[in-house]
């Protein structure tokens, strides 16, 4: 444990990774016209898993509509979707070269596991009902169209982050 | 050359996607290599312990800004064909808001957590089945909420257009602000966790030598001073638009509404799409389609409607309606159709239905049904379709009556609405 904690390398300066991550937004408004994204790869899986799961149901749902199109075409067959799994493959490439793949809860010392996987769970629930209400998340929302000085963007931007500043106290024994 | 790439028809769907996955694992790597697969790193921005989602977050958004900014001013990039997300005011308070509650709960946002699931947090993994379970219930509920998500709606709007400012001094102001935000970042590092920040890795701390941080701070700096002195980076006053897509669609014919379609939609009262009659004001009064409303040509101005409002154009043979959708679509409008064959398809299909000879009985009863509603009439059979016209155009022209069903459709309008659902 010890051996794996002392070689996992240290993180770049957020300044330097941001930098680079503002290059790859550049490059994908540049080669693409559109930004970065996150939450609307999830739209689609879930909209595909459901149609697996009750076709009925789904065919029928005016929510699910949207994403499944014209029924031709899977709603898989996406660029955000895409983009998503190179995030993942990107994040894994990145833990394994500064040794950072374990496996492990993230928390405070003051916090149990399972009340901090409950929150976890709550916490993804909430968020993507907010993405999905905002049109996006703080990749498609705050990065993307904060760089586009984009209106809707900037205001969600401020709301994330009052939102969670209001809210940090009352969960402070989760993270420290 | 032309960019975005995508945009000029550099590449089609398919290279798309690999081009998707090669930007997304330039995305992720970042993210790690922040630290963001760690929800304890992320949450401590809320605590003033570890402000590094700040600093990331908008050291990149101002490098891809002055970046496209720069771009765009020396004509490389044509900044209109990048996609803009509309504004709902409202949604995205309350979205932002649940964003941010959810932020300091779940300790992760939507990108970060494929990180971090992928680098082994477990906590990471059930953030991630938190959204999928979240988002099919969202799906149980979103009929009920289906009129608040698109509440308070402002189109495709940037700031610079909002407050009338210019571009580049929008650039310049957030470029300072964020420098400004980071400089009190690190004030606040130091007050909280008592510890001086590292020399080599901060912009204010240590002594004052050039170190790779500062050099970038200092070249975003100079990039935000250029945009503000450098003037507009769009591309002229012309409006612009995509020919590919304009193409593509025209080919599929996906840009038309059949005559027949308009009706059925007129007799259920939707009231989703604009009906735009675009002769002039005289053969408007003398005749026009049911809840149309009369603006020539000339008059189109881009304010006539939201962007995103369904807009439905018709004129006399489609000319002035080609015409039309043509400059509406070079406007940023998305959702523009037109009526299929003009007000003469208008005219010999819906008003004025004739029986040929393999047409379903009860399909031209209904037919029938809906030309008397509109105040037309079967035409006989046998008589060729090029004379009924010259027989229907003055019949048009003379009695208001068709004009009368129009008022009935919307009485009835919400009953069928009802019905509908």
């Amino acid at each position: 444990m010890n051996n794996v904690e002392h070689s996992a390398k240290p993180y770049w300066n957020p300044y330097l990774s941001g930098f680079g991550l503002g290059l790859v937004l550049l490059a994908s408004f540049v080669i693409m016209g559109r930004g970065l994204g996150a939450s609307g790869a999830i739209n689609a899986f879930v909209a595909t898993a459901m149609h697996q799961l009750a076709p009925d149901h789904v065919e029928k749902s005016a929510y699910y509509a949207e994403y499944l199109g014209d029924g031709v075409h899977s709603p898989l067959k996406d660029w955000l979707v895409f983009e998503v799994l190179g995030v993942f493959v990107g994040g894994f490439l990145s833990g394994v070269l500064a040794n950072r793949l374990k496996f492990r809860v993230e928390k405070g010392p003051r916090m149990t596991n399972p009340l901090r996987l409950l929150f976890a769970f709550i916490g993804g629930a909430l968020m993507i009902i907010g993405a999905r209400l905002a049109l996006g998340c703080t990749s498609g929302q705050a990065l993307t169209g904060g760089s586009l000085l984009n209106v809707g963007s900037w205001i969600f931007m401020m709301c994330v982050f009052g939102g969670a500043y209001a809210v940090a106290y009352f969960f402070r024994k989760q993270w420290i | 050359m032309n960019a975005p790439f995508y945009k000029f028809g550099l590449f089609g769907d398919e290279a798309s996607l690999i081009i998707a996955f090669v930007i997304g694992i330039g995305f992720g790597f970042f993210l790690e290599r922040a630290g963001f697969g760690s929800g304890r790193k992320l949450a401590a921005q809320f605590y003033f312990r570890d402000l590094s989602v700040l600093k990331v977050m908008f050291t990149a958004i101002i490098t891809a800004m002055t970046g496209l900014y720069l771009l765009s001013r020396l004509g490389f990039v044509d900044l209109s064909l990048v996609y803009l997300v509309p504004t709902f005011v409202v949604p995205q308070i309350v979205g932002g808001l649940l964003l941010g509650i959810g932020f300091v709960i779940g300790g992760y946002c939507p990108g970060t957590s494929c990180v971090s699931s992928v680098t082994g947090s477990i906590d990471g993994m059930v953030y991630v089945a938190g959204m999928i379970v979240g988002l099919a219930g969202f799906a149980e509920v979103y009929p009920s909420m289906q009129s608040y998500v698109q509440m308070t709606p402002m189109g495709q709007i940037t700031l610079a257009r909002l407050f009338n400012l210019p571009y580049g001094l929008l650039v310049f102001a957030v470029v300072l602000m964020a420098l400004a935000a980071f400089a009190a970042a690190e004030w606040a590092e130091k007050k909280v966790t008592g510890t001086s920040p590292d020399p080599k890795g901060s912009i204010t701390g240590g002594p004052w030598r050039m170190t790779p941080v500062r050099i970038l701070a200092t070249g975003l700096a100079a990039a935000g001073f250029v945009a503000l002195i450098a003037g507009d980076p769009y591309r002229g006053s012309h409006a612009s638009i995509d020919t590919r897509d304009l193409a593509i669609r025209v080919g599929k014919g996906v840009d038309k509404v059949q005559a027949a379609q308009l009706a059925d939609w007129i007799i259920q009262g939707r009231n989703d799409f604009k009906l735009v009659d675009l002769r002039s004001e005289r053969d408007f009064d003398a005749y026009h389609i049911p809840t149309a409303q009369d603006l020539p040509l000339a008059s189109l101005t881009p304010d006539f409607a939201a962007h995103n409002d369904r807009i439905i154009l018709y004129s006399g043979d489609g000319t002035e309606a080609a015409q039309a959708w043509f400059l509406l679509e070079a406007q940023g409008f998305k959702n523009v159709y037109l009526l299929d064959g003009g007000l003469r398809a208008w005219q010999t299909i819906v008003l004025f239905p004739q029986k040929s000879a393999g047409t379903d009985p009860a399909v031209f009863e209904k037919q029938v049904e809906v030309a008397k509603y509109f105040g037309g009439a079967p035409r006989e059979e046998g008589t060729s379709p090029a004379a009924s016209v010259a027989v229907a155009l003055p019949k048009l022209a003379a009695p208001a009556q068709p004009l009368i069903p129009a008022g009935n459709s919307s009485n009835t309008q919400p009953k069928k609405k009802k019905e509908g659902c």
